[in-house]
């Protein structure tokens, strides 16, 4: 008893002798301290998403064959479920408990054309808008126009009996109208990039048989292209605004009589009332022919790749739903997409949007490596599709020489807020932060950019995570970076938009999408490390299943990455 | 009242901040504001258990898988592989179907019968063909095998004793 209250007594005289030493320094400390108390508690914000959702990013199948890995799938479609194949369209008049089609091109057409629908089913009818960029100026096309250009395009096509078209243009309204054309008028599509010179163009011509080509007006020696393609019979030239004054129904003799040329505008200007406004109907059960794209390799001007109308719908669906709903591209959108349509991963994204009523941009420079500050300028997107090289080229030229003290210290705040797991809020700090940078781009409402790698590109342009942390900080928007390869529709794998955790090296590429299932084979023998040759199966892949041309390894969060 | 010593003020107290109460306060606050500045490692989950490895089993090498000790069960039906473990009670020792435990029950559980002779005696012997059973039968040992598929994982396949992939694997 003595002895504590002896204790007290003395715990109580040290006390009222710190307290004695109370002056005006210790106010301000004192005062310091619960300000920052309340600085930190007020600026604190929960993290975008769960932890734990990032930690564990897929999920592996409880049993593996030898010398592979366990197939790895999506959060989404857990193993025992059925893998996403399609986008569940819902006729209307269908009961309401039966599961929706898979859908094709022509449901995307149609959604596009009839406009939004409400939650609880009413069509409001508000359509996207689509936009052709060039240079600085955007032309604005309505869908209906666009629908018409495709009844025409397509009767035509239709008519004179071909069966195969290759489309090489660049991206234009022109080039989307054909590939709708295609899926409504029965017509095997190929789209072809653009710049090949006129002899790798002939050989891929002669590879596809195709019976019509659509392609730029004045861009081709006719007859170099018509040479050797005995096939072909008929030729849509797409004269540019600036040139629709000639005259380019002009045939080169040698050609004549074996090919019909037609000119698409004129095609359209003297159709347009027998085609009608009106998208055709279809029979729900009949199958849209395949889209094909050309995959560039080293060696040659590239191979086909032929995507079945039901690898493309899963592809897309897969794309669409990978990215959660608050985040999903929606009619308020508008998206440009600056990477070339003739690649999977642009066009299912465009589709994407199509189906979910947003807006348009196509740019006619898009390509793989475009110069994004250009190619931005036209339009304000709130979304971008852009491939790595080009971020990537970006990032070197302008983002890291363009940093001078002042945007690396609101840099430091900003990371900071990634790493606890929010984005930063476009405010002062963040327009400090972009002086410099970005300032001659008009990116104001860019919220979400999607990009993607190739798996047999350059591995100097793979994006690595202080990279993404500068593009998330410098367009305010948020990033998901995707792995594509032949023969898989959409991508292989993409990031959450909501991961943005850095770590050392080259960027992972997230979970697999819930379109497809994953298996590393080949791994080697005494691997401590989980990694192998990128096998992919699934509804999105063509054939069912196909080996990539590149290694990758599992991390600790069951996110994949490139070797 | 004023005495003459109160016109002097008396020494001013020198302010200093150094005094122990700010040395502790100032202290207090520089760790505050570590905690909050240094970065953090991001949330990481324990690593699941490491996937079973698929495998030929021949009727000798699938006999341990009896659940006995801490062994896994496992049964065979039809050529395949099932890890029952989940279901010990039923299929692991003591359980009534305790006899199919690491044993191929195909015809077992055709039969509908757990009895011993149901299993094939010799193990050096061919698989069990099951050729003399009858539509019925068949019918029962398909949805006996429909249920395992759905409730159980596949970790491997029978082959009889002396087979080619047995002796690859």
């Amino acid at each position: 008893m003595d002895s504590n209250t002896s204790i007290v007594a003395k715990l109580d005289a040290l006390v009222a002798e710190l307290l004695a030493d109370w002056n005006i320094y210790t106010t301000l400390i004192a005062g310091g301290i619960v300000a920052f108390l309340v600085f930190s508690f007020v600026t604190s914000k929960d993290t975008d998403i769960h932890p734990f959702l990032l930690a564990r990013q897929s999920t592996a199948f409880p049993v593996r064959q030898p010398g592979e890995t366990a197939q790895y799938r999506s959060l989404e479609t857990p193993h025992g479920f059925p893998l996403r194949s399609g986008l569940n369209v819902k006729d209307p008049g269908a009961p309401r408990w039966t599961s929706g089609r898979k859908g094709d091109l022509r449901d995307i057409w149609k959604a596009a054309v009839r406009g939004t629908v409400e939650e609880d089913g009413r069509v409001t009818g508000k359509q996207g808008k689509i936009y052709t960029v060039l240079g600085r100026k955007a032309i604005e096309h309505s869908l209906e126009q666009v629908t018409q250009e495709m009844n025409v395009i397509g009767s035509r096509l239709q008519s004179s009996k071909v069966n195969t078209v290759a489309i090489c243009l660049t991206d234009s309204v022109e080039l989307l109208a054909a590939i709708f054309a295609g899926a409504f008028y029965g017509l095997k599509t190929i789209i072809i990039p653009h710049n090949l010179d006129a002899e790798s163009l002939s050989t891929l011509l002669k590879e596809s048989q195709a019976e019509a080509l659509i392609a730029e007006a004045g861009a081709l020696d006719l007859s170099l292209v018509a040479k050797g393609n005995d096939q072909l019979s008929q030729v849509i030239w797409v004269a540019k605004l600036g040139s629709r004054h000639m005259d380019w129904n002009d045939v080169p003799e040698d050609v004549k009589g074996t090919l019909e040329v037609g000119v698409w505008h004129e095609l359209v200007e003297a159709k347009k009332d027998l085609a009608g406004l009106e998208v055709p109907t279809w029979d729900p059960s009949s199958p849209t022919p395949s889209v094909t794209t050309v995959w560039p390799s080293k060696s040659s001007a590239g191979e086909f790749v032929e995507y079945q109308p039901e690898n493309l719908v899963s592809g897309i669906a897969g794309l669409m739903y990978s990215i959660p709903r608050p985040q999903r591209i929606s009619p308020s959108d508008l998206v440009l997409s600056i990477d070339s349509l003739s690649r999977s991963y642009p066009l299912c994204q465009i589709m994407t949007a199509l189906y979910s009523n947003a807006s348009v941009a196509l740019n006619s420079v898009a390509g793989e490596s475009v110069d994004f500050a250009l190619a931005t300028v036209g339009v304000s997107p709130t979304v971008i599709v852009a491939s790595s090289r080009t971020m990537s080229d970006y990032h070197s030229k302008f983002m890291k020489p363009h940093s001078g003290f002042i945007s690396r210290f609101s840099r430091w705040i900003q990371v900071r807020s990634l790493d606890s797991g929010y984005m930063p809020s476009h405010g002062v700090l963040n327009q400090v932060a972009n002086v410099g940078p970005t300032a001659e781009l008009s990116l104001d409402k860019l919220r979400l950019l999607c990009v993607s790698h190739r798996v047999d590109a350059d591995p100097e342009v793979q994006l690595d995570y202080e990279q993404l942390a500068d593009l998330r900080i410098l367009t305010g928007a948020r990033v998901v970076y995707a792995l594509s390869g032949p023969g898989v529709a959409g991508a292989v794998f993409q990031t959450n938009v909501f991961d943005y955790r850095r770590f050392k090296g080259a960027s992972h590429f997230g979970a697999p999408l819930s379109s497809v299932e994953v298996v590393l084979t080949e791994v080697p023998k005494d691997a401590t490390i989980e990694e192998g040759q990128i096998t992919v199966s699934g509804p999105s892949v063509i054939s069912g299943k196909t080996a990539l041309a590149g290694r990758a390894r599992i991390r600790d969060d069951n996110t994949f990455q490139l070797l | 009242m004023s005495s003459p010593d109160s016109a002097v003020p008396p020494p001013a107290e020198v302010m200093t901040i150094a005094s122990p109460i700010n040395l502790i306060l100032l202290s207090l606050f520089v760790i505050l504001v570590y905690l909050q500045l240094r970065p953090k490692a991001p949330v990481s989950l324990p690593k699941g258990p490491a996937p079973v490895v698929f495998r030929t089993f021949t009727p000798t090498t699938l006999l341990p898988y009896n659940g006995e000790g801490n062994q896994p069960v496992y049964l065979a039906v039809r050529g395949r592989v099932f890890d029952v473990t989940p279901g010990k009670n039923f299929y692991g020792p003591g359980g009534p179907y305790e006899n199919f435990a690491g044993r191929d029950a195909s015809r077992g559980l055709a039969c509908q019968s757990f009895d011993e002779e149901m299993l094939t005696k010799d193990l050096k012997a061919p698989l069990d063909d099951l050729k003399d059973l009858d539509a019925d039968q068949l019918e029962n040992l398909q949805s006996w095998e429909e249920r395992f598929s759905e409730k159980y994982l596949v970790v491997g396949k029978l082959v009889a004793e002396g087979d080619p992939e047995a002796a690859s694997a």
